[in-house]
């Protein structure tokens, strides 16, 4: 036997050897970081290549083409088509209607508006999430039933239809709340639906772990040695949630995408003139036999950057807990063996 | 020179067709033409019409929906154009006599005229009517509010109306008006004052509409989805012959389906599914319907509408003419024309083509450099401004230009885009708050320029609920001529009078308009396109609708 010090590696650094063995997950990763300089790049585009703002209208403007001048828009209202770079760049994509914007240009800044619309609903509804679950975990009782109770209403509700009203009521009379106060186009209206709306589907879990956790020695030691409940909650059963928290965010940013597409398609989120993917597709559908492109482009955007998040969302939880993926594989086997409902502790996301 | 058998066999036809012209024309004949006579038409509106009741409706689609149903004293000529904006007799025998400085209209009911359930019409039904539209608070009630008494009873909702006096066995119907009203002979034309039961009950008939006095009567109403037509049996057997110049209508009923995809629309019409399809093709198909269609089952209508983008000329920066002038300089109609995909041709003033004193000037030329000019020496302070438009397309599309314009010439705006269903109760409400600038549109009731005044611009029109004078334009100098004109009968003098109020109005600027609409019929390969008649006040007849 020797006597040898062996090397060991930290959770992280096994997580990140376990996650780089996944080779879908990391180009996938790439994909999405592809997609996030894409459109941060939106300013230098639109400055340094189509000369144009996102909004800024052309209707009765011509563009030179290949020496030949050509309408944006068309006296019967058709937009031009992708010119790529035979305009300097300018429309490269094409206009994205009758007003005659530079599709391009809108296609970069909307993916700005839609993934920071994503990411903070995600942060929001995550950081929520963490507070009511720690609060309801850790000390059960009446507090835990008022919490678990209001998050079961939530879970109960038809989310989009109701976040679909209260997203078209904030579209017209925005919100006033005391020192609150959100006009009628702020960004923070489809951002605050989609978080309040989404809370429960990651605080359900984080509140069974915090459960199982608040039983464990260490947290029992702390408690003994005369820690404040803030202290523990926060210090000793926080870090324990690292792992299912980076997990449900990621798979949160592209649910809060998904959920910011269909209210801004239907009228309640992003508010023209802004853009976003979702408001995109709406008028990209109007135009769908004359240029298919208004609707499939950002429609293919929101796919690969969903798609993206949600198998980088579950390498990660792969790695971050790889006996909760066994955990989930068996229950998963049980449950097509016996016939059995979903897994305890599993939660489904909208 | 031509052979003399080709003449004969021309002379042949000629004669032969003159024959059948003949047997096609009058009396309470049904045909309204060379069509096949009979068959159930097929066909779709965008949206259900705001109300089934000729009481409450105030739309395109509802009085379009109850033209050949519902017939009032006075009726509009079933014709295209501006000939069909002639007022004729319609249940009243002939045109009102006005006496009494043009404060005593009298009429006679015609003799036996039924509703489609059999119950004799009578002169008191026509008071009882409008007792009915008024109690109901319909948006019509305020054409009729000039009836001595009609003002009293809208505010207590107790009758009669002591200003119109009937006798059912003469037939005789008298109104009187508090002061000369030049409007009340178009005013008794509009579905508004068309004549149902004296038991009619007080409330929305949408679900059941009332019994007809037209060729057709709705035998079935699901608001949402549809409604169905049937002939009036009471037509052919008394209102055809009493009515002779009211035409019978050709098809047997109509099938009415609410599809809110337009371009499913399209495409149904098109293969033949619809027969007829009520609204415009979306901008998005306009232009390739048009290219395959026009002449053949396509064609356009010009309607006498204007599209305008309002300003409220009471708060800042818009209580500034100069601000309200730079506003119509950048706003540039051929921009609009583009984004209303050709169904729009631009003008700047406040009468469009087609209405009586019409009279065709430019005040304001696109011109940004006068804009620029006019907002410097402006200088407005509060220059954070909202920006109201309804969600339908394209007009959420102008909405979206003008916010653009107003943001070049350096305002901070805010876009509200409202569902178009609720657009005019948002914005014609004063407790919205930031009712700054915005899109509307309107359409003749009836044609006589006060239409586009009296409501619009009047001063006295500024309502706390259901306004729509959204610029909150209340001038003395222009109010005291809109009344005064208004208590005219239309002539030369008073045309004359209406177009130098539309340029004065102009000149003050409380809108930017920048256009007339035009609509179109589009119907399947199955329809006589030629037959179909679009009205500028009731849209397209069903009567008027013939199989091929």
């Amino acid at each position: 036997m020797s006597n040898e010090p062996s090397v060991e590696r930290g959770p992280w650094s096994l997580a990140l050897r376990r996650f780089l063995r996944n080779r879908l997950a990391v180009a996938f990763l790439g994909v999405f970081l592809l997609i996030v300089v894409f459109v941060l790049a939106a300013p230098l585009w639109a400055d340094h290549v189509a000369e144009t703002g996102p909004n800024q209208e052309h209707t009765v403007e011509q563009i030179t083409v290949d020496g030949e001048k050509k309408d944006v828009v068309s006296v019967e209202g058709k937009p031009i088509g992708p010119q790529w770079f035979a305009a300097g760049g300018k429309f490269f994509l094409g206009a994205d209607g009758r007003i005659g914007r530079d599709e391009m240009v809108r296609l970069m800044y909307g993916g700005r508006t839609s993934l920071l619309v994503g990411i903070s609903a995600a942060l929001l509804a995550t950081i929520l999430a963490i507070v009511l679950g720690l609060l309801a975990g850790y000390f059960g009782g009446w507090v835990d039933s008022l919490i678990a109770r209001t998050l079961d209403v939530i879970w109960s509700l038809p989310v989009f239809l109701i976040g679909l009203a209260v997203g078209i009521a904030l579209a017209v009379g925005g919100l006033k709340i005391g020192p609150l106060e959100l006009s009628s186009g702020s960004l923070w209206n489809p951002i605050l639906i989609i978080s309040i709306f989404t809370v429960p589907y990651i605080a359900r879990p984080i509140r069974g772990e915090v459960l199982a956790l608040s039983r464990k020695e260490f947290v029992e030691a702390a408690i003994a040695q005369g820690a404040s409940p803030v202290r523990v909650m926060f210090t000793e059963i926080l870090p324990n949630l690292a792992s299912t928290v980076i997990v449900f965010f990621a798979l949160m940013i592209a649910n809060s995408m998904l959920f910011e597409a269909g209210l801004s398609f239907l009228g309640a989120g992003v508010q023209p003139p802004n853009s976003s993917w979702g408001t995109m597709i709406t008028v990209g559908v109007e135009l769908l036999r004359i240029q298919p492109l208004l609707a499939i482009l950002p429609g293919l955007m929101i796919m690969l950057t969903v798609l993206s998040l949600n198998i980088v969302g579950d390498a990660l939880r792969d790695a971050l807990d790889p006996r909760g993926k066994a955990r989930l594989d068996a229950a998963l086997e049980f449950e097509a063996q016996s016939g059995a409902t979903q897994p305890v502790g599993e939660a489904t996301l909208p | 020179m031509k052979k003399p058998a080709a003449l004969i066999a021309v002379l042949v036809l000629a004669a032969l067709a003159t024959i059948g012209l003949s047997s096609c024309g009058g009396g309470d004949d049904t045909s309204g033409g060379s069509g096949k006579q009979g068959g159930i038409l097929n066909a779709t509106y965008a949206s259900f019409p705001d109300y089934m009741d000729p009481a409450l409706s105030y739309t395109a689609e509802g009085w379009t929906a109850m033209a050949d149903v519902y017939i009032p004293l006075l009726a509009y000529k079933h014709a295209n154009g501006e000939e069909g904006g002639e007022v004729m007799p319609g249940l009243a025998k002939e045109m009102p006599k006005i006496s009494n400085g043009g404060k005593t209209y009298t009429l006679f009911l015609r003799p036996g005229l039924k509703y489609s359930d059999g119950t004799p019409v009578k002169a008191s039904d026509f008071p009882a009517s409008l007792e009915r539209m008024i109690a109901l608070n319909s948006p019509g009630s305020p054409f009729y509010l000039t009836i001595e008494g009609a003002e009293k009873f809208a505010e207590t909702k107790k009758g009669p109306i002591p200003g119109i006096e009937t006798n059912d066995k003469t037939g005789e119907i008298v109104i009187n008006l508090e002061s000369p009203r030049g409007t009340f002979t178009n005013e008794l034309g509009m579905m508004f004052a068309s004549v149902v039961p004296q038991d009619t009950p007080v409330e929305d008939l949408s679900a059941n509409p009332p019994p007809a006095t037209g060729p057709y009567m709705i035998t079935k109403s699901q608001p949402g989805k549809g409604w169905e037509y049937k002939r009036n049996p009471y037509w052919a057997k008394a209102n055809g012959k009493a009515m002779p110049d009211l035409p019978a209508g050709v098809v047997d009923g109509a099938k009415i389906t609410v599809v809110r995809n337009e371009q499913s629309q399209v495409d149904d019409v098109e293969q033949g599914t619809y027969d007829w399809m009520q609204n415009p093709p979306p901008s998005s198909r306009y232009a390739e319907v048009k290219e395959k269609f026009e002449g053949t089952q396509f064609r356009v209508e010009p309607t006498i509408s204007t599209y305008y983008f309002w300003m409220n000329t009471q708060e800042p920066p818009f209580d500034d003419v100069k601000v309200r002038q730079a506003v119509n300089h950048a706003v540039d109609p051929k921009a609009l024309e583009r984004i209303y995909a050709g169904q729009l041709t631009a003008s700047k003033q406040i009468l469009p083509p087609g209405m009586p004193s019409y009279k065709e000037f430019e005040p304001y030329p696109y011109d940004l450099a006068e804009a620029e000019r006019l907002m410097k020496e402006a200088n407005p302070s509060d220059m954070d401004i909202t920006v109201w438009t309804d969600a339908e397309s394209p007009n959420n599309e102008a909405g979206e230009y003008f916010n653009e314009v107003l943001k070049e010439l350096g305002f901070n705006t805010t876009l509200k885009i409202v569902n178009a269903d609720n657009f005019t109760t948002v914005t014609g409400n004063e407790s919205t708050p930031n009712l700054d600038a915005g899109w509307s549109n309107w359409f003749e009731d009836y044609p006589h320029p006060n239409d586009f005044f009296q409501p619009l611009l009047a001063g006295e029109s500024i309502q706390p609920t259901n306004n729509y004078n959204n610029a909150y334009f209340d001038d003395p100098g222009v109010n005291k001529k809109i009344k005064e004109l208004a208590e005219e009968q239309l002539g030369p003098e008073q045309e004359e009078a209406y177009a130098k109020l539309d340029e004065e109005i102009m000149e003050l600027a409380p809108w930017a308009p920048f256009g007339n609409r035009t609509v179109s019929t589009f119907v399947s390969d199955e329809i006589d396109l030629d037959s179909v008649i679009f009205n500028p006040t009731f849209g397209h007849y069903l009567s008027s609708f013939e199989f091929k």
